[in-house]
């Protein structure tokens, strides 16, 4: 396969990581063969791009690590993988706990390269007040967002969600490239993007600040925050 | 696969800023006025801050071809336009600060801007917060949003491969988003209330030649019909007040803007219409306060003109803090 990456942007790339990254961090993508069950028309064109590009920037820094797992019903046990592709993105904060479903192309490349700028410092943007609330939540919570690749403020959504799981080992969130996966939006009705679902009950559409996404997370467990 | 024309790396938003200082300016909002603003102040040595409440590049990031910027005689993408506005402005000193804006106020001289990630001291203003599209007027566009009604086509439109959708609006920004769509959908039909399409006449050109666009000219929508999503929309002739529905899956509204201007309620002087008032300097009814893009009272709204009236603010800016000074 021809490079992805043009060499302009591999230097960017390399120079971003060498000046923020900072304790090691691992991708580990789930994948499977030709033929596999969850190996669909809508998917199949991406899965080797998703490789493709994943290869291509764990070579970018000595500190990031890619193990790629194939038909590993296991391992993908282990991490709860729902859908394939998915890659997660580990370091010693995680908790198996900052998903990508499908390929983080268009804009969410850089949903990307800063979960992973995160993940190696071991510590998120948040401001200190968000960080404590987000850090007192005390059961599971599950969040997805829909995204498009071509869709400018979805970042915003991935990198808020994927912040939550960085800072609180219980929250667990999955980006998700809609047109791979039809029927999981499908059964979402997602029509719009980015559109985010916490645990089943609580949904909204479009990108909101991050205070007012906290709220969502808290109104999904039955508590009505004020501030 | 189209999608690697594009490794989107948006200039990184950060909190470092250190908000016990006094900044000389706070530019509010990160769209080609802020943007071009920041060039100017960072270039002038102001200590400024820029904020941002989204990922930065204001509106025009949901346009998927600008034609009309100079510069780029192939177009460009809003998107990767609003890219090199970024990497310029943070060539310069620019890194953004990520936080909604909520209130502003002035006391001696000094504008606190309260933030969703803290409060901002400033000695200048420059407002540049842009506008919101203008939602669907019909009854049931709260229950469809997201279902079905959508106001960005570049985001949404491969929700709707081999349907039919509907595009209402009748300006540049409607017919660009009937072109992205005729790629997806199997129909799109442009329903405007005139007689004639407000777009510019190469776009008029260019959709009236495709077989997959049509035209509902003189029609205003009443209703949405449908169950858990849009299904179909109720539309009047604005001539005969005949009503007739016709069956759609998705329906993209382009009609128009609403400006941004919450956080400035009974501060400074609106037009009718809700745009901000400013003088030839871009300067607000509040001494120190400027505006700058969309939000401001101004005859045309495009990138080219949001960018020199940051410019001008920024200037502008610059020679209050020196009178300030004296």
């Amino acid at each position: 396969m021809e490079k992805l990456l043009k060499a302009k942007d591999e230097e960017y790339v390399r120079n971003l990581f060498e000046q923020n990254l900072v304790e090691p961090v691992e991708l580990v993508l789930f994948l499977e063969s030709p033929g596999a069950s969850r190996v669909t028309e809508h998917n199949k064109q991406y899965l080797a791009y998703t490789e493709e590009i994943l290869t291509e920037v764990s070579n970018l820094s000595d500190k990031i690590n890619l193990t790629i797992y194939k038909d590993d019903k296991e391992k993908e046990k282990e991490y709860g993988v729902e859908n394939i592709s998915a890659f997660f993105i580990e370091g010693k904060n995680t908790n198996k706990n900052i998903v990508y479903y499908g390929i983080p192309s268009g804009h969410e490349f850089s949903s990307l390269l800063e979960d992973i700028i995160d993940v190696s410092k071991g510590e998120t943007q948040l401001p200190d007040k968000l960080k404590e609330m987000v850090r007192k939540i005390s059961t599971n919570v599950n969040i997805l967002v829909f995204v498009t690749p071509t869709c400018p403020h979805c970042p915003q959504a991935v990198r808020t969600a994927h912040q939550f799981a960085l800072e609180n080992k219980l929250i667990r969130s999955s980006m998700i490239e809609a047109q791979e996966f039809p029927e999981w939006s499908n059964k979402y009705n997602v029509y719009a993007v980015p559109k985010v679902v916490i645990n089943d009950k609580m949904q909204f559409e479009g990108a909101v600040p991050e205070d007012t996404f906290l709220n969502s997370v808290y109104e999904a467990l039955g508590i009505k925050l004020l501030f | 696969m189209e999608n690697f024309d594009l490794f989107s790396e948006d200039m990184s938003s950060n909190r470092k800023a250190d908000l016990n200082e006094v900044f000389d300016l706070a530019i509010l909002g990160a769209g080609p006025a802020g943007l071009t603003a920041s060039i100017y102040a960072g270039r002038a040595g102001l200590k400024f801050i820029l904020v941002e409440r989204l990922s930065s590049g204001g509106q025009i990031v949901f346009s998927d071809q600008v034609d009309n910027y100079p510069g780029f005689p192939e177009g460009i993408s809003g998107s990767q336009l609003m890219e090199r506005f970024e990497k310029q402005a943070s060539k310069f000193g620019t890194q953004i600060f990520s936080g909604e804006v909520r209130e502003i106020k002035k006391s001696d001289n000094l504008f606190l801007i309260e933030t969703s990630s803290g409060t901002i001291k400033s000695r200048s203003v420059i407002y540049a917060m842009g506008a919101d599209p203008m939602k669907l007027p019909v009854p049931e566009e709260e229950r469809f949003r997201g279902k079905g009604v959508s106001y960005c086509a570049t985001c949404d439109a491969a929700f709707f491969k081999d349907k039919i959708v509907c595009v209402v609006g009748g300006g540049d920004t409607a017919l660009y988003d009937a072109l992205h769509l005729s790629r997806f959908a199997k129909n799109v039909i442009v329903l405007h209330r005139r007689d004639k399409l407000r777009a510019v006449k190469v776009l008029q050109d260019i959709v009236k030649k495709n077989p997959r666009i049509e035209l509902l000219l003189e029609h205003i929508p009443l209703h949405i019909i449908g169950n858990k999503k849009v299904e179909g929309l109720e539309v009047e002739n604005v001539k005969t007040r005949e009503s007739k529905v016709i069956n759609i899956d998705g329906i993209f509204v382009a009609i128009g803007i609403v400006p941004n201007t919450l956080p400035l309620k009974g501060i400074v002087e609106l037009d009718e219409k809700g745009f901000i008032k400013t003088d030839l300097n871009m300067e607000t009814s509040v001494q120190g306060l400027f505006a700058a893009g969309d939000v401001r009272a101004t005859p045309l709204r495009q990138v080219v003109t949001a960018a020199s009236d940051g410019a001008i603010a920024a200037f502008s800016a610059q020679k209050y803090l020196e009178n300030l000074e004296r």
